[in-house]
């Protein structure tokens, strides 16, 4: 006989259902972070690119790269190799170990087609057969072509570009690290509610070395750090877990000092324990209050996704998707409200997209997505900058690792706070007869032309009446993204704007990783759907 | 490029001469990832990927550390075990640090390599890319597609005398086709085969160009409780969301679905699913190529998790087998996942289906709820109506919000099964024998129009 979900979701729930040395030893290793000035990247590069043009490539680059990172989690209070709750710790293994990885990639347009091939030997001798591999590979595309590689033309530029930061988190004692974590879980655990508290942090240190044939040598060193804390609670078998992410960040180790790991464990350990006693939200339309910690992912799949240009054009339709976006719906489409404004940002101090240059040697910029409610940009690399008859590109090409080929990934796009004087959280609050105030990223899906999309979060408090009233759970909205931007009501003022760095991404065949980051203000959203996934 | 069991040895004997410490185990993986992607009926990346690691892991007591290095020089390899030593010393003890596995450990022979697969190059991939674009071309479609080959070695040695060495090539073709106006998509695909030569381009690229042209224009319906015939990629999806559910730590830690009444209990022995569900994990099968070689390098063994619906094994790692005093499991519940099928082919499924949905495609499945193993996901790149037995209307894609132990409760048919993957993406091992499955009373929630 067949089992009812309903009956059995109901069920579910019902049945209750040191030392204070500086690690010495890492600071003359971080200092072996290749300079390209005194390197022979320059040298090798130029050799690699003049191979190139002899074989008869259009266009050809190499990119060395090296990659540092570091991941610690912590469970209560014991250092862990389990992963933590974060969707990528920049590719970090966690258990505070360090992985180090150095190689190059090379990629070269022949015949119109782009071939690509990467390697860890990083010798005279190989980067000569991985140039002819390249070459090779391109040349046996071509007999599947359609059309050429239209690149948009670009300036050369010889450059230097370093994430500000404070502190090189490699050069940090590992018992600070440890310290700033262990705290954390033992206070989230003076809560006697709670089963597991858990903290972590990674850190990564990208240096880059971009030779292009365009005349540019590039040169990057890029700090990323990501943090947070957990505590999961269980009450009658209803088991939740609250999460503090401050995020991620380009930052040094100062990202850790400041997000306050210790700060906010006793709120967090509190918060976990009343969500696992917390009742069901009641389904219905509502109004929704959106915390930048949650819109970031919104934003994420439902503006920054959709924009893509490769996507819209079709290069991930066996994968990532398509979008409900058409290239004729520039300057036409009415994405959301007039409050409704978004930009894409690769310049903003901090944010985890940020860099000098993307890996196609574009300098970073900003740029208007959404005006006014208005459809206005799009965000484009030097391949399909012409697709929207463009000349000149956004900067949007990133590869993951030295080991992967460069293509489209988001930029930071932000949603624009709204003027000073705009409604502030509490005000908002008072606004609302029937709603949900929610926090931080939870369950999240979306079609493949990013049209429907179903959210969670990590923290729900009911409104009635303009007042907020209890914790509730169960929660889940549906958005039909242009339907969703439209019932945009109220965006917060310019001093309620932060933005929320992801430290995973995923897109490409095969399948790489981005760190955008997504800033906003509190937004009032009117009459969402709510609570369909359990009812 | 391609590791021998001699090469890979002298690099982990090598590690394991220069390490002092009590104890030291040494991961290697290294070989070629390459793959060719098209779309919009061009090639827009051929690639070949060369990578080689080490994972050193040293152990002073309880007390451990790794370090990942690329390089094999003396001198990185010199860095990396050196910091992996001043590592180690400075953490805290470990509790749950485990020994060494001892030596011998005997792993299945499984067969994994064909020299075919293994040298499947660019050219060929683009020949395979031209035959299925010029059959687009024909049929008026648009050819979005996927060809990854991975040829990778991995192995583990540990300062006990332990070495493991498993080398494995795999081919797989993925293919997409929408229809130029973009009203209509298809999927249809191969994945994760030991030998190349059973890839059938022509057949893939007709049925994923038919798929696309019979799904043009769909027209929405109600959301709904429907039956539900899953083709075996959303059926290998779906079947995917209960695995991570197998684990006994968070069982008896009183945090999955698969916990006991009280905490330290499972749900070991009870019947949760079908009479007609049957899951195990077997080594060395014919079709699949997966490693015999489990955690730290204990020898994979056949596993049974469900057994006409009853389960029988969770996962028992060597830390928590030991603190609960179980045998470890060695064999992790996706690893050469085999689920026993029927006889019942997708075309008899409809014909004996009153009312219902034929579903070409799983998306974009994310956790809502964790205890009852609730997800959400969507429908995608083809979704048609089934009236009276027979297709009768391309429909628009669904959302839906569902738990695989109900859904697995309600199989009313099993086809043959076959080879495909489990995960998102193809670039993992994870290509399982799943069948095709008709589930009765499956809940769609909303529609999208997105095609």
């Amino acid at each position: 006989m067949a089992q009812n979900r309903r009956e059995f979701l109901k069920a579910a729930g019902a049945a209750g259902a040191a030392w204070s040395l500086p690690d010495l030893w890492l600071a003359p290793v971080s200092a072996q972070s290749p300079r390209g000035r005194s390197g022979p990247w320059r040298s090798w590069g130029t050799d690699a690119l003049k191979q190139a043009k002899g074989l008869g490539c259009s266009y050809a680059d190499i990119r060395f790269g090296r990659k540092r990172s570091q991941a610690l989690n912590v469970r209560n209070g014991q250092l862990t190799s389990a992963g933590g709750f974060s969707f990528g710790g920049f590719g970090a293994t966690p258990g505070g170990g360090i992985s180090d990885t150095f190689g190059f990639g090379v990629r070269v347009v022949h015949s119109g087609v782009w071939g690509f091939a990467s390697s860890p030997i990083v010798t005279a001798d190989e980067i000569r057969r991985v140039v002819q591999q390249a070459t090779d590979i391109a040349k046996a595309s071509a007999m599947a072509k359609r059309f050429d590689v239209k690149l948009a033309p670009v300036p050369a530029y010889d450059e230097f570009y370093e994430t500000p930061h404070e502190r090189d988190p490699f050069e940090v004692p590992l018992e600070e690290k440890l310290t700033s974590l262990t705290e954390a879980t033992a206070e989230i655990q003076k809560n006697k509610q709670v089963l597991f508290a858990t903290a972590q942090v990674s850190f990564s240190h990208d240096w880059k070395f971009l030779v292009t044939s365009e005349g540019s040598f590039i040169e990057q060193s890029l700090y990323y750090c990501s943090c947070g804390t957990s505590a999961t609670a269980r009450t009658k078998g209803q088991v939740k877990t609250r999460i503090y992410t401050p995020g991620a960040s380009t930052a040094g180790y100062e990202f850790l000092v400041k997000a306050d790991l210790k700060g906010h464990a006793e709120r967090v350990a509190a918060e976990a324990v009343e969500h696992s006693m917390a009742a069901p939200v009641s389904a219905g339309l509502k109004d929704l209050i959106l915390k930048p910690s949650h819109l970031a992912l919104t934003i994420h799949e439902i503006i920054a996704h959709p924009t893509e240009l490769d996507r819209i054009v079709g290069y991930e339709a066996n994968y990532a998707g398509t979008s409900f976006v058409k290239l004729s719906d520039l300057k036409t489409l009415k994405y959301g409200s007039p409050l409704l404004n978004v930009y894409a940002d690769r310049t903003h101090v901090g944010a985890c997209g940020t860099v000098g240059f993307d890996d196609d040697g574009v300098k970073s910029q900003r740029w208007p997505i959404i005006q006014d409610g208005m459809l206005v940009g799009l965000q484009t690399n030097r391949e399909t900058a012409h697709y929207m008859g463009e000349t000149e590109s956004r900067g949007c090409t990133f590869a993951n690792h030295w080991r992967n080929y460069p293509f489209l990934r988001m930029p930071n796009i932000q949603l624009q706070a709204g003027t000073p004087g705009s409604p502030t959280l509490d005000q908002m609050i008072a606004d609302v007869k029937d709603g949900v105030l929610v926090d931080g990223s939870g369950s999240f899906s979306i079609d493949q032309q990013r049209y429907n999309g179903q959210f969670g979060g990590n923290a729900f408090w009911e409104i009635k009446n303009g007042k907020v009233t209890r914790m509730v759970t169960d929660f889940t909205y549906n958005a039909i993204t242009t339907d969703f931007w439209m019932n945009l009501d109220a965006v917060g003022p310019p001093e309620s704007w932060e933005h929320h760095g992801m430290d995973g991404d995923a897109k490409g065949q095969p399948v790489q990783s981005n760190y955008p980051s997504h800033g906003s203000s509190p937004c009032l959203i009117r009459k969402v759907m709510v609570g369909a996934a359990f009812s | 490029m391609s590791y021998s069991r001699e090469e890979v040895k002298a690099i982990t004997d090598k590690i394991l001469n220069m390490a002092k410490a009590d104890a030291v185990e040494v991961d290697f993986q290294g070989g070629e990832r390459s793959a060719t992607r098209y779309a919009n009926s061009s090639i827009t990346a051929n690639l070949i990927e060369h990578d080689q690691q080490v994972n050193i892991t040293v152990y002073y007591g309880q007390k451990s550390a790794s370090t990942v290095t690329h390089q094999f020089d003396d001198a990185s390899l010199k860095t990396a075990i050196d910091e992996a030593q001043i590592l180690a010393k400075r953490k805290p003890d470990n509790p749950e640090t485990m020994p060494l596995v001892k030596p011998p450990q005997n792993y299945l022979p499984v067969d994994a390599v064909i020299d075919r697969t293994a040298n499947f190059g660019p050219a060929e991939r683009a020949a395979m890319v031209k035959k299925s674009l010029d059959i687009c071309e024909k049929k008026g479609v648009v050819g979005a597609g996927y060809i990854p080959k991975l040829h990778w070695t991995t192995a583990t040695a540990n300062s006990e005398g332990l070495f493991s060495y498993f080398r494995y090539a795999e081919a797989s073709f993925i293919l997409t086709c929408r229809t130029p106006d973009g009203t209509g998509s298809g999927w249809a695909g191969q994945t994760g085969l030991k030998d190349v030569n059973l890839i059938d381009p022509t057949s893939i690229t007709e049925r994923a160009a038919e798929k696309a042209l019979k799904s043009q224009k769909p027209r929405a319906i109600e959301p709904g409780d429907y039956t539900v015939i899953l083709e075996s990629r959303p059926a290998a999806r779906f079947l995917s969301l209960l695995l991570g559910s197998m684990d006994a730590r968070s069982a008896e830690e009183g945090r999955s679905f698969m916990s006991g009444a009280e905490r330290g209990q499972t749900k070991i022995g009870q019947k949760l699913f079908g009479d007609n569900v049957t899951i195990k994990s077997v080594m060395n099968h014919p079709t699949l190529r997966q490693t015999p070689i489990g955690e730290d390098g204990l020898a994979a063994q056949d596993v049974t998790w469900i057994e006409k619906g009853v389960v029988k094994n969770l996962y028992y790692s060597r830390y928590w087998a030991q603190k609960t005093g179980k045998a470890p499991t060695a064999t992790q519940p996706g690893l050469s996942l085999v689920m026993d099928g029927g006889t019942t082919s997708v075309e008899e499924m409809i014909k004996t289906t009153k009312r219902g949905l034929l579903v070409s495609f799983f998306w974009y499945m994310r956790p809502v709820e964790a205890m009852s193993i609730l997800y959400t996901g969507m429908t995608r790149d083809g979704l048609f109506l089934i009236e009276n037995g027979e297709i009768t209307a391309p429909v628009q894609n669904f959302r839906w919000n569902e738990t695989p132990v109900v859904g697995l409760n309600n199989i009313s048919a099993l086809g043959p099964p076959e080879p495909m993957h489990t995960g998102e993406a193809y670039d993992q091992p994870g290509t399982a024998m799943i069948p095709p499955m008709r589930i009765e009373d499956f809940t769609m929630t909303s529609v999208s129009p997105a095609v």
